[in-house]
């Protein structure tokens, strides 16, 4: 069953982060923005078979949820008519598929390394609980500080994006 | 857990949270009014301060949440320090009022929370509490500095803060990771322990590198200096001021707590770094402010010299450079403050900030002229004034140090050098005021009462620290006693 979910999750995530970059239907960045979403959904999940729910809840929300509207923000702020009559240049091809290929050497060259399957399950950590447990004990005093600065960053926001304040 | 020892800030964050609910049932009018009372509130705050609070002999230092917050000598020194900058920045914004457009009392109240930031930073005892208090500051400032949203100088220098500031955020928090992958630990207390055994560990000290440029933005030392003089004149007067003052003080309450708290063993070793940054910031500031003619901009290159001429106390290593830190920073308090208040009176509508709107000032104000010249007269380091002690400091402890290391000679000639150049530009202010080649407007400059005690004090404190500096050098001593 795990092992199911492991291989759908990756399929899933490998498919839509090349949708997100290579589209064959669309050029349409939007477009491209929601696959991002799909793709970092898929990453979550794959989060939840490691068993770190609170880095896959995470990933929703601040990835998926904020940092998405924002991109989106932009992408329509910007108006990006010319992407998508863009031309692919070929020393962009170049240049991507050397740094890529790159990172995918270092990447197989740390596998191969390391033997697999041979080692025990490691430790989880970074577990929702842990993690509550110790910002309301030991990290309570920054925690409240940054309710602080929200309150700050709001007044800000107000103060400096209404169109007539008295 | 003993949540009094938190009783500064508390206050303060009650102060400001008052001042916001308290806007949304005044009258538009008496908003402006709302800074003399944030002002009486933060005077009370550290009447308070000086008369109750008080260190038992027996625990110098009082610890609360774990050991993440620090109560001790060099923290009730800043706290002190930071009450007294935002008393009279508060003051200054009542009187730059009328030239912002809205949102007065929330002003006043971002004000009172970049203070509780510069309260927390100079109690903190753990890189978790340096990280949030300095991020308070700075996002408290990235909205000061563009609240006059009608100027484009004003948003352009909020822009530019941002940016920069988010850059030297990411360099801090980088650093902060590194440092706490290697050693487990974000408590200064417990890196203390642990510290000298990663001395020769490449990751920890790069990532103690990192925090260090990240303080190093705050404090605007060379090479990070780049924000400083667009900030400084972009700004609403006032801000400025605070910025200039408040969160450079903060920076070196937090500088002298990594380097000499959590770090000391591997500070030992960094003399070469720490003089090298020292002297080429006096020599930037310096040089780049001789061809300024806008007075903030150039206040803002003076400031970065400044940072430079702080420094000279942080590389000596030694007891007696860290007090002269703390001597220079309340010199520079009452000097640099009485030099903002009398910009926000005597440029009103100067295009620029043009230092030839100074002309003919002794006449149109003589309190104005009297508090610019000595202001500009201790920033160059003239006697009697409070900044020629403070410099004298600085270089006695530097060349205390000079048998160690042949490096520390070559900084004093360098600060000497700073020295002399700067007094061309200070005097090239002061020379603006009486000799003016023609002078426009002559009208009478009115100085409400609440601003002429001001720099009464701003003066008494600059003679006062020049000519009886025993008093402060005994508290400053006392305040760095625990740092090693």
């Amino acid at each position: 069953m795990q092992d199911a979910l492991f291989y759908t999750f990756a399929f899933l995530t490998l498919m839509f982060g090349f949708l997100v970059i290579a589209n064959p239907f669309s050029r349409n960045p939007v477009t491209s923005a929601m696959f991002l979403v799909l793709t970092i959904i898929s990453l979550a999940g794959l989060f939840v078979l490691l068993h770190a729910f609170f880095l896959a809840a995470v990933q929703v929300l601040v990835y998926a949820g904020a940092v998405m509207v924002l991109f989106l923000f932009v992408i329509m702020l910007l108006d990006l008519k010319a992407e998508e009559r863009r031309k692919i240049k070929t020393l962009g091809v170049v240049g991507g598929l050397i740094s890529t290929g790159a990172i995918l050497a270092i990447f197989l060259s740390s596998l191969l390394k390391a033997p697999l399957g041979a080692t025990q399950s490691p430790v989880v950590e970074g577990g929702t609980v842990a993690l509550a447990k110790l910002l309301f004990t030991q990290y309570l005093l920054p925690f409240e500080i940054v309710s602080l600065l929200l309150l700050v960053a709001i007044v800000g926001v107000v103060l400096l994006s209404k169109k007539d304040l008295k | 857990m003993n949540l009094s020892l938190l009783s500064h800030e508390l206050l303060v964050l009650a102060l400001g949270l008052g001042l916001l609910l308290v806007d949304l049932w005044l009258p538009v009018p008496a908003k402006r009014k709302l800074g003399y009372v944030a002002a009486a509130g933060v005077g009370l705050i550290l009447l308070y301060s000086l008369f109750c609070v008080q260190l038992p002999a027996s625990s110098p230092v009082q610890y609360a949440f774990g050991q993440m917050y620090a109560l001790d000598g060099l923290a009730l020194f800043f706290k002190r320090f930071f009450l007294l900058a935002a008393l009279i920045v508060l003051l200054m914004s009542v009187e730059f009022a009328d030239r912002i457009a809205s949102g007065i009392a929330e002003f006043y109240a971002l004000m009172l929370f970049a203070l509780s930031g510069m309260l927390f930073a100079s109690s903190a005892n753990d890189f978790a509490l340096l990280f949030v208090s300095l991020e308070l500051i700075t996002v408290t400032f990235y909205v000061l500095t563009s609240f006059q949203r009608a100027r484009v100088t004003s948003l352009e220098a909020g822009v530019k803060y941002l940016i920069i500031g988010a850059l030297s955020t990411a360099f801090t928090v980088y650093g902060i990771a590194l440092v706490y992958g290697i050693s487990h630990t974000l408590n200064f207390g417990l890196l203390s322990g642990v510290a000298a055994q990663y001395g020769d560990n490449k990751i920890f000290l790069f990532g103690l590198a990192l925090v260090l440029v990240g303080l190093g933005f705050k404090i605007a030392a060379f090479p990070f200096q780049i924000w400083a003089p667009d900030v400084y004149q972009g700004a609403p007067t006032p801000v400025t001021a605070f910025l200039a003052i408040g969160s450079k003080a903060a920076g070196f309450a937090l500088l002298l707590r990594v380097l000499f708290i959590a770090v000391p063993d591997i500070t030992a070793r960094w003399s070469n770094l720490l003089i090298i940054i020292s002297g080429v910031s006096i020599l930037y500031g310096n040089l780049c402010a001789i061809p300024q003619r806008n007075l903030k901009r150039l206040l803002g290159y003076s400031s970065i010299a400044h940072a430079g001429y702080l420094l000279l106390g942080v590389a000596a290593l030694s007891a007696a450079g860290r007090s002269a830190v703390l001597y220079y920073l309340s010199g520079y308090l009452f000097t640099v403050l009485s030099a903002f208040t009398v910009i926000c009176l005597a440029l009103r509508g100067v295009e620029g900030e043009d230092v030839g709107g100074l002309a003919g000032l002794h006449r149109r104000s003589p309190l104005l002229a009297a508090t610019m010249t000595l202001a500009m007269a201790s920033l160059a380091g003239i006697p009697p004034l409070a900044g020629f002690f403070g410099k004298f400091l600085l270089l006695k402890a530097v060349v205390e140090q000079g048998p160690t290391h042949p490096g520390y000679y070559c900084l004093t000639f360098t600060a000497l050098a700073g020295v002399v150049i700067s007094l061309y530009y200070y005097f090239g202010v002061v020379r603006a005021m009486y000799w003016p080649g023609e002078a426009a407007d002559l009208s009478p400059i009115v100085v409400s009462k609440p601003i002429r005690l001001t720099l009464y004090g701003c003066i008494g404190g600059m003679l006062y620290l020049g000519l009886f500096p025993n008093g402060l050098l005994e508290a400053a001593n006392q305040a760095v006693k625990l740092l090693r």
